[in-house]
């Protein structure tokens, strides 16, 4: 690790007026890619921002139709919330399939989807549930906020503050992880609610996360396995690594939307 | 860790046009992801440093860009060898061939890189689709410098490795 | 006996201290003024060195030195050697490249090392390591191993043409083609065993100093054997002589071979403590240890089985080329010739063996052993051919294995080994009754029923252990003798201190060790120390690795105990004023027959301390005594592992359902932490089967130089073991005891191999056997059922 400052603000307010003078500030919302990569010396950010000291940030609340996760909720604490296990029980299990016991108990569910990590599960999730994204600034929705490759719609000095998902009718989601490191090779998140049947894909896509529109349409015809039935994801979309090539990973991602939707529809 | 890709990329310009801007230190500053600097060093050499993001991580690549086997306005050879510091080195180059093409110039290009150090070793998964996704906004860039055009198609091949005895 | 005695399954009594933080890891160490060092490493699998510039790296913060090879060079320290010469088929010896500790001219594998900084604190260190400037001149890199002896490929020693550092063999090229001319069939498998690299918990760590008063150095260093890394970094490398260089290993977490070897780091550190004034300290880092550790296996084979018309074996006729890496490791010449050919003939009645091997060069991390050396190759050769063979005759592999199993001993293999004893038949009965074998054909049919593929696959392993005698191991080349030597110190009160040159990382010594002085003094176990890994402590010893722990190093402590209960037995005779030969000794005490005369072990030897009762010129004071243990001839543990596997073809997704272990390692004396050796070996078996396999690209870059890419096993690739043991006493040491630390490694990835196999119709998978590797082989399959 490079030497950096560090500082704990104690609101969101604090927060984003230490990134603002562009100087490179990174925020460490659980640190599980963050610390790892900085003690790789592969990051050597001045300043680290410590959210883990932020209230606002923090909770998990049922609003109606709508789930509220704040951004430094950790998988852990989403995994156990009994409110998002009566709201969206699937998502309970996102988060319980992340990592490990450490990795939950700081790992955030902020963290993750602002890292936008090509393999991580939230950004299924998120992307397939239709939430909207809410910032310091403004609110996104999960379609925009999703840019590609570790890429979002935040600007440099924007904090996601909360996740807004609307509580869907079905919701699942089918991983198959990396052996190694138990990332998604291919994970895919299923839901079926107010904004129609949304299908996110993650691990395989080359670009990130992505909608498989032509199952959506699919599915919104008949919300069954069956309905998925030739439907051929392209390989050509598809990334290839050592753990899986790109054929292998288009299959994969047919078999888990199919497992996703059977455990949607169970 | 090899990357080879290969595309192409109909411009909106005629081949001078395009050919003139393949050779413009200007142009390709503007046109590669996270170049800072892109400078003249000598005939047909240039020295380039490019910072390169990849989620939390930040490198800087310092290194040489030759150009050779150029056949104007037809074709060149780009290539070059950077070094990132702790994150490894980049080396490799890009066979670039021009074509009269409706509506203007085609460009195909065909990428033989590897890539070594911690890059390779802790960030193989994403180095194919890292470099599709930066030769893909190289073309964008280019494409928007050249008046317009659409990339007609990358291809990213499986990378080249041997297991453990494996042949 | 006592409950803590031979046979008792007693707690590990070290494990207190390691899962309450409380062990010794070298990293826990700090000596006074310690400094750090960051070694700069070749990002390059094949470069010449142009120029080193250190000038920025000199002027940094806190740099206290900075050293490279030419320095090393300048001061005549030796380069690392490979202690054990191999001669090819022509006579002429290996073929061998320096290793300098800091490559000079050349590196030749991605990790090599370059230059070392020491600094006051590790990040100083580091920040002044990225300021060193190597201009490299790169060249294309030999990195497969199955091309790398092709005319054209990168050369990497100027003294190994052709990058071939031996062309090896063993037995009758002609017997074996007699076989093969007479052969009623033959089975022919291309097979490579994938290169591994070993994950010990604890990295490799070592913190070198010197002392200027004494002109002497310590090691503190993570060593299966000490005085082997003493020896040679005295008597080659030129550190130190001997009497001034004492190395420690103390608590060490999990070696598997890795641990055995000495490499550039420690050496770099010894030597630089005395340059720089300072302690000098080094802990890897987990790339670190995948890139520059010692790698295991990395064969590639074809081998034939030649089978007459009533399925009798008749010959088998091996070839392989076995990837060393960029330099030769400590021992890493032997482990793809006499550690593995002489095991080929397995279980089985053999009578003709051939094997060819090349040793190569390639430009990837030094390869040496790991868990099994040279056996799991063997093992996985013998198992799949004979599982194979079995099928093309149609036979059950199960029956095809008994009708060729060894009956009669001791048996004399054309490789060399004389099998002194086992019972194979009685193994394989109780593993088959265990697996229940006989509904396996119910569990197939129910699992196709759910659209699940069920396998089942066999591994009748041999092993040879203990690895000695010193004077056969001498005769095929070793650099060392394999003996093992024991020290036992009796206390005045009666407590007793063994010192023992095996080091226990994770062996569980300072338990077994203990209930053999238990068992022996009658004394309870507690009042035992179990000593090791210090050179200035114990003498001597030869380390741990080979299984040879309890049947080399057990049997030295035996031998010294003997002589300690001999000198007791006259001490208390005298203190009971009664003729020796009437005195026995059970259970802690000393008593003479024929009368009401006893004493406990304790005051005997207080007595021997205080020598009142005995005259001095006839008994010595004091009740200490020393062994060394050479034994007669190597040990062969052997089993059957049977697998059973259950696969998904959708997505290539194998579970493991079934995993039944039966093995005879003779005399155990703790069956928990001998249940606990082949629970572990089994993982890292079935990590080598279906996990674990080290990627290098075509450039010499390592892919899998972390756990996101580099896949270990975790408890939930793994079924529940059921293991079960028979036993023949082994008659080549005075217990019996075979070795164990090894079997499950060995027998694991042909069973897992020959299961997922059986499941999905093929002849063959390359390991490890991946979900993606699996899919398509289940595709092919169904696509080949489907045309039928």
């Amino acid at each position: 690790m490079y030497a950096f400052d560090y500082q704990r603000p104690g609101s969101v307010s604090e927060a984003a007026a230490l990134l603002a003078d562009g100087s490179g500030a990174k925020l460490l919302a659980g640190g599980q890619t963050l610390i790892p990569t900085m003690k790789q010396r592969l990051a050597s950010p001045p300043l680290v921002v410590d959210l883990g000291g932020v209230a606002e940030l923090k909770g998990i609340d049922r609003a109606g139709d709508r789930l509220e996760i704040g951004a430094m909720a950790t998988h852990a604490e989403i995994a156990e919330s009994p409110v998002v296990a009566s709201a969206i029980p699937g998502l309970c299990q996102v988060a319980e399939g992340i990592g490990d016991p450490h990795v939950r108990n700081r790992g955030t569910i902020g963290g993750s989807l602002a890292n936008n990590d090509p393999a991580a599960d939230y950004p299924a999730a998120v992307l397939a549930l239709g939430a909207t994204l809410h910032t310091n600034r403004r609110g996104l929705s999960a379609d925009e906020f999703f840019q590609g490759l570790f890429t979002t719609a935040l600007e440099e000095d924007e904090i996601l503050t909360r996740i807004s998902c609307p509580v869907p009718e079905r919701f699942a989601y089918a991983k198959f992880p990396n052996p190694a490191s138990r990332y998604a090779m291919v994970g895919v998140a299923v839901a079926k609610g107010p904004q129609g049947v949304r299908v996110a894909v993650t691990g395989a896509g080359q670009n990130g996360v992505f909608r498989a529109t032509d199952m959506e349409a699919a599915l919104a015809n008949a919300f069954t396995p069956d309905a998925l039935k030739g439907i051929n994801v392209d390989p050509s979309l598809m990334s290839t690594d050592i753990h899986a090539d790109a054929p292998y990973r288009a299959h994969l991602v047919a078999v888990m939307a199919r497992r996703a939707v059977e455990a949607a529809a169970a | 860790m090899a990357v080879n890709m290969s595309g192409e990329v109909v411009l909106a310009a005629d081949r001078e046009r395009v050919w003139a801007m393949l050779n413009d230190p200007e142009v390709l500053k503007i046109c590669i992801p996270g170049c800072e600097t892109f400078e003249r060093d000598g005939e047909n050499a240039f020295r380039a440093v490019a910072k390169v993001k990849i989620g939390p991580v930040n490198a800087r690549f310092k290194g040489k860009v030759n150009l050779t086997d150029i056949d104007a306005p037809n074709s060149y050879r780009i290539s070059g060898e950077g070094e990132g510091g702790v994150a490894g080195f980049a080396k490799g180059g890009a066979a670039v061939r021009l074509e009269p093409a409706e509506g203007g110039t085609r460009l195909v290009y065909d990428v033989e890189a590897t890539v070594g150090g911690k890059i390779a070793q802790l960030g193989s998964r994403l180095v194919n689709s890292v470099a599709k996704k930066n030769a893909d906004a190289f073309f964008a860039k280019f494409a928007e410098a050249v008046g317009g055009g659409t990339i007609v198609a990358t291809e990213v091949e499986a990378a080249n490795v041997a297991t453990g005895g494996m042949s | 006996m006592t409950s803590t005695g031979i046979g008792a399954p007693v707690r590990r009594r070290e494990d207190f201290r390691f899962i309450t933080g409380s062990g010794q890891y070298v990293d826990d160490i700090s000596r006074p003024g310690q400094a750090y060092a960051v070694f700069v490493r070749s990002p390059h699998a094949h470069a010449i060195i142009k120029n080193i510039d250190l000038s920025a790296a000199r002027s940094a913060p806190g740099v206290l030195g900075i050293f490279t090879g030419n320095d090393l060079a300048a001061d005549k320290i030796g380069g690392l050697i490979c202690g054990w010469m191999i001669h090819s088929k022509d006579g002429s010896p290996m073929k061998v490249g320096p290793h300098p500790a800091l490559a000079t001219e050349k590196v030749r594998y991605v990790g090599d090392h370059v230059a070392v900084v020491i600094a006051e604190s590790l990040n100083q260190a580091r920040d002044a390591a990225e300021l060193v400037a190597v201009d490299y001149e790169t060249l294309p890199a030999a990195v497969d191993v199955a091309a790398a002896q092709n005319p054209g490929q990168p050369q990497i020693h100027a003294e190994a043409p052709n990058n071939t550092v031996y062309e090896w063999h063993l037995g009758d090229k002609e017997a074996v083609d007699a076989a093969f001319a007479q052969a009623a069939h033959v089975t022919k498998l291309e097979l490579v065993n994938n290169r591994l690299i070993p994950n010990a918990m604890e990295p490799r760590a070592a913190i070198g100093e010197y002392d200027r008063g004494q002109d002497s150095y310590t090691l503190y260093t993570t060593s299966q054997n000490p005085h082997v890394a003493r020896l040679v970094l005295s008597a080659f490398v030129g550190i130190a002589p001997e009497h001034k260089l004492r190395v420690i290993a103390p608590d060490v977490g999990g070696g598997f071979g890795s641990k055995i070897f000495i490499y550039a780091e420690e050496t770099v550190c010894v030597w630089a403590a005395r340059k720089v004034g300072r302690p000098v300290k080094w802990t890897a880092d987990r790339t670190e240890a995948f890139l520059a550790d010692a790698h295991g296996r990395d064969h590639v084979t074809t081998a034939e089985l030649a089978v007459d018309g009533s399925g009798k074996m008749l010959g088998l006729r091996v070839k392989t080329k076995a990837n060393l890496g960029a330099y030769l490791s400590t021992f890493s010449s032997s482990v793809p010739t006499y550690l593995y050919a002489p095991l080929l003939s397995g279980q089985y009645d053999i009578p003709a063996i051939y094997c060819e091997v090349d040793g190569v060069y390639t430009n990837t991390a030094p390869v040496d052993a790991y868990r099994g050396a040279g056996r799991p190759e063997a093992t996985f050769v013998v198992e799949r051919l004979v599982e194979v063979a079995a099928r093309e005759l149609g036979r059950d592999p199960a029956e095809f294995r008994m009708q060729n199993f060894i009956r009669s001993f001791p048996h004399q293999t054309p490789v060399i080994m004389t099998y002194d004893i086992g019972d194979y038949p009685t193994c394989m009965s109780k593993a088959l009754e265990l697996a229940d074998y006989a509904n396996f054909a119910e569990r197939k049919a129910e699992s196709e029923r759910k659209g699940l593929l069920r396998g089942i696959g066999f591994s009748a392993y041999i092993e040879a252990c203990g690895i000695a005698p010193s004077k056969a191991v001498g005769s095929l080349g070793a650099g060392v003798g394999l003996w093992e030597s024991a020290e036992v110190r009796v206390n005045p009160v009666g407590t007793v201190e063994v010192l023992t040159g095996s080091h226990s990382h994770g062996q569980g010594h300072e338990t077994t060790f203990a209930q053999l002085v238990s068992h022996r003094l009658g004394i309870p176990i507690d009042q035992i120390s179990i000593i090791h890994g210090d050179t200035d402590k114990v003498q001597m010893g030869m380390g741990t690795y080979g299984s040879r722990s309890g049947a080399v190093g057990m049997s030295a402590i035996s031998k010294a105990l003997d002589k300690v209960v001999a000198k007791a037995t006259k001490v208390a005779a005298r203190c009971m004023e009664v003729p020796e030969e009437t005195v026995d000794f059970n259970d802690g005490v000393f008593s003479a027959r024929g009368t009401n005369k006893s004493m406990a072990f304790g005051e005997v030897a207080l007595q021997a301390y205080v020598a009142h009762k005995f005259d001095s010129s006839e008994i010595e004071p004091g009740l200490k005594e020393g062994s060394f243990y050479d034994p007669k001839n190597f040990t062969f543990p052997a089993g059957v592992h049977i697998a059973e596997v259950e696969i998904d073809p959708e997505t290539g997704v194998t579970r493991i359902d079934r995993w039944t272990a039966v093995d005879d390692f003779g005399t155990i004396i703790n069956p928990m932490i001998v249940e606990g050796q082949v629970h572990g070996g089994i993982a890292q078996g079935v990590g080598q089967a279906m996990l674990e396999g080290a990627v290098y690209d075509a450039s010499g870059q390592l892919l899998t130089a972390s756990y996101m890419d580099y896949c270990m096993p975790r408890a939930d690739d793994l079924p529940s073991f059921n293991v079960a043991m028979t036993n023949t006493p082994c008659p080549s040491n005075p217990l019996g005891i075979k070795g164990c630390g090894e079997a499950g490694a060995i027998a694991a990835p042909p069973a897992l191999i020959n299961a997922i196999t059986n499941a999905l119709g093929h002849e063959n998978i390359a390991m490890p056997a991946t979900p993606q590797a699996i899919w398509r082989a289940a595709q092919s399959s169904m696509r080949k059922m489907a045309a039928e």
